[in-house]
């Protein structure tokens, strides 16, 4: 298998507090199969080797369905392949010599801790907003006791799928995230096990999402084209519809 | 000023759907209303008279100014919002591609807004508030005001110019603002968005083919 070289320019930065800046790095006898990671690790060893700081990243499964990972790569989040975390991105999606410049999701509500490590508690406390359906869990119910439609359970599905990367906020020219809450509300606005706290949901969830900071949705939908689980913007007007609904229902 | 601060991220969307699509109506009446211009002196005096003369054009009007300013004031609440939202910017930032629906019309929104902004007093001042000829029957002479102003190249320039960000500024709200009004279909979507462009072209072309015939035409039709 032939051998390719990469020219990366890196955001460094030393902690939440410190200046960063782009510095590069040349990674040669990398393996096309490798994973985008896999090709950080190769050249982190080489660093610490060095005597340097190694690059701080995060990640966790490595097989795309965990949400940990998550870089801007030339200027798009997870890369240039669609549906794909970068966990999962090959470096066969590269040219051999191409320069490639990799930094952290940049928004005012996911401060950098570390290189491209950043803080994205605010999501959860999105989630701990509204994100969740109270019931006292006592024996396991029969299977199909709730009769959910298919195409309702296929649509909650589609939304479900969302792994909170917060490549959406990265994404958007606004640093929302529009589409990670309104995959949240839309999934359990799909289920009828979400009935319950549906109003109070959707208003809490969305002022939280502003309390964080994040900006408002301009319907341009960078979100849905880096998401790696590619959920829709249908989403998004689907939390507001769900908006619409509570604002008039809710007392 | 509470409003329009006080509303939510998602409340604002609203607001700014419902009153594109208001401000979206109101282009299509007055465009209507301007073509008439081609149809001769008489009819286009007559039907300007007739709409000026009416007493519940004040409360028109009125209406017209509450949803032209909570327009601009959520528009220009949003864009500090969201600007301030991500503070540092990338070194390399580019689209996506793939499902994006980024354009140069939905990157400049406040822009085309911008221009619409300084157009509109200007064009107040010109023809609702510029000079009054009389006509027969005690009626305003509009028709000869607007061969007038559309004989000068300058003002046909910047008016062509203005609709073009009219035009640019549809592109991307028209369907923008069903999205934010929570109508998405995935089978209704594409026509959607397809009739958005050919409306905004349609509503830039017919209101830049006035000045442009009259101009053309030498200032007489
Ligand atoms: C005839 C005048 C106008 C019409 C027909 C119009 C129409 C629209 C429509 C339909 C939208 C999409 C709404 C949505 O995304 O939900 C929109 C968005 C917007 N308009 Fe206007 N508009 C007009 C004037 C203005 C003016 C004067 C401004 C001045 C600042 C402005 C600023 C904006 C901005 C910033 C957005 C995008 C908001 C966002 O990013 O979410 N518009 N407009
Ligand atoms: S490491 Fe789990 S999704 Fe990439």
């Amino acid at each position: 298998m032939a051998k390719m070289t990469l020219n990366l320019v890196v955001w460094r930065q030393a902690d939440a507090n410190a200046a960063g800046r782009m510095v590069e790095y040349v990674v040669r006898d990398a393996s096309p199969d490798m994973s985008f990671l896999e090709m950080l690790d190769v050249l982190n060893e080489d660093l610490i080797k060095r005597g340097e700081e190694p690059i701080a990243f995060d990640s966790d499964c490595r097989e795309g369905i965990c949400g940990s990972c998550g870089v801007v790569i030339d200027g798009v989040p997870h890369g240039p392949e669609p549906g794909t975390t970068v966990c999962q991105l090959h470096l066969r999606h590269f040219r051999d010599g191409e320069t490639v410049a990799v930094e952290p999701w940049r928004a005012a509500s996911f401060p950098v801790q570390k290189d491209l490590v950043v803080d994205r508690s605010a999501l959860d406390r999105i989630m701990a907003a509204g994100g969740y359906v109270s019931f006292n869990a006592g024996g396991a119910p029969d299977g199909n006791a709730v009769p959910i439609s298919k195409s309702k359970a296929d649509a909650a599905f589609d939304v479900a799928a969302c792994i909170g990367c917060g490549a959406c906020v990265a994404a958007c020219k606004n640093a929302s995230a529009a589409l990670f809450t309104a995959a949240k509300i839309s999934h359990l606005a799909l289920l009828p096990q979400g009935a319950a706290e549906r109003e109070q949901r959707v208003l809490r969830m969305v002022a939280q999402h502003d309390k964080e900071g994040f900006g408002a949705c301009s319907n341009e939908g960078e979100c849905q084209a880096v998401c790696p689980k590619e959920i829709s913007i249908a989403a998004i007007a689907r939390m507001h519809r769900e908006v619409m609904h509570a604002t008039v229902c809710s007392r | 000023m509470s409003f329009p601060k006080n509303l939510t991220s998602v409340g604002k969307k609203i607001l700014m759907g419902l009153t594109g699509l208001a401000l979206i109506g109101f282009l299509c009446a007055h465009l209507a209303g301007n073509l008439l211009v081609f149809i001769g002196p008489g009819t286009f005096n007559e039907y300007s008279h007739k709409l000026t003369a009416n007493p519940l054009i004040y409360v028109a009007e009125l209406g017209l100014l509450a949803i032209f300013l909570g327009h601009l004031a959520t528009g220009i609440a949003l864009t500090l919002r969201n600007r301030a939202a991500r503070p540092t910017p990338y070194h390399v930032k580019r689209s996506a591609g793939h499902t994006t629906r980024k354009s140069l019309a939905s990157a400049t929104m406040i822009v085309s807004g911008a221009i619409v902004l300084v157009f509109v007093p200007l064009h107040l001042w010109t023809f609702k508030f510029g000079k009054s000829y009389g006509a027969e029957g005690g009626v305003r002479d509009l028709y000869r005001l607007v061969m007038e102003v559309f004989s000068s190249p300058g003002y046909v320039l910047w008016y062509l110019v203005a609709m073009v960000f009219v035009g640019f500024h549809l592109w991307h709200g028209f369907s923008s603002a069903f999205q934010s009004l929570g109508a998405e279909h995935p089978r209704w979507d594409p026509l959607l968005r397809s009739f958005g462009w050919f409306l905004s072209v349609l509503i830039a072309g017919g209101f830049i083919a006035v000045p442009v015939v009259i101009f053309f035409a030498g200032g007489k039709l």
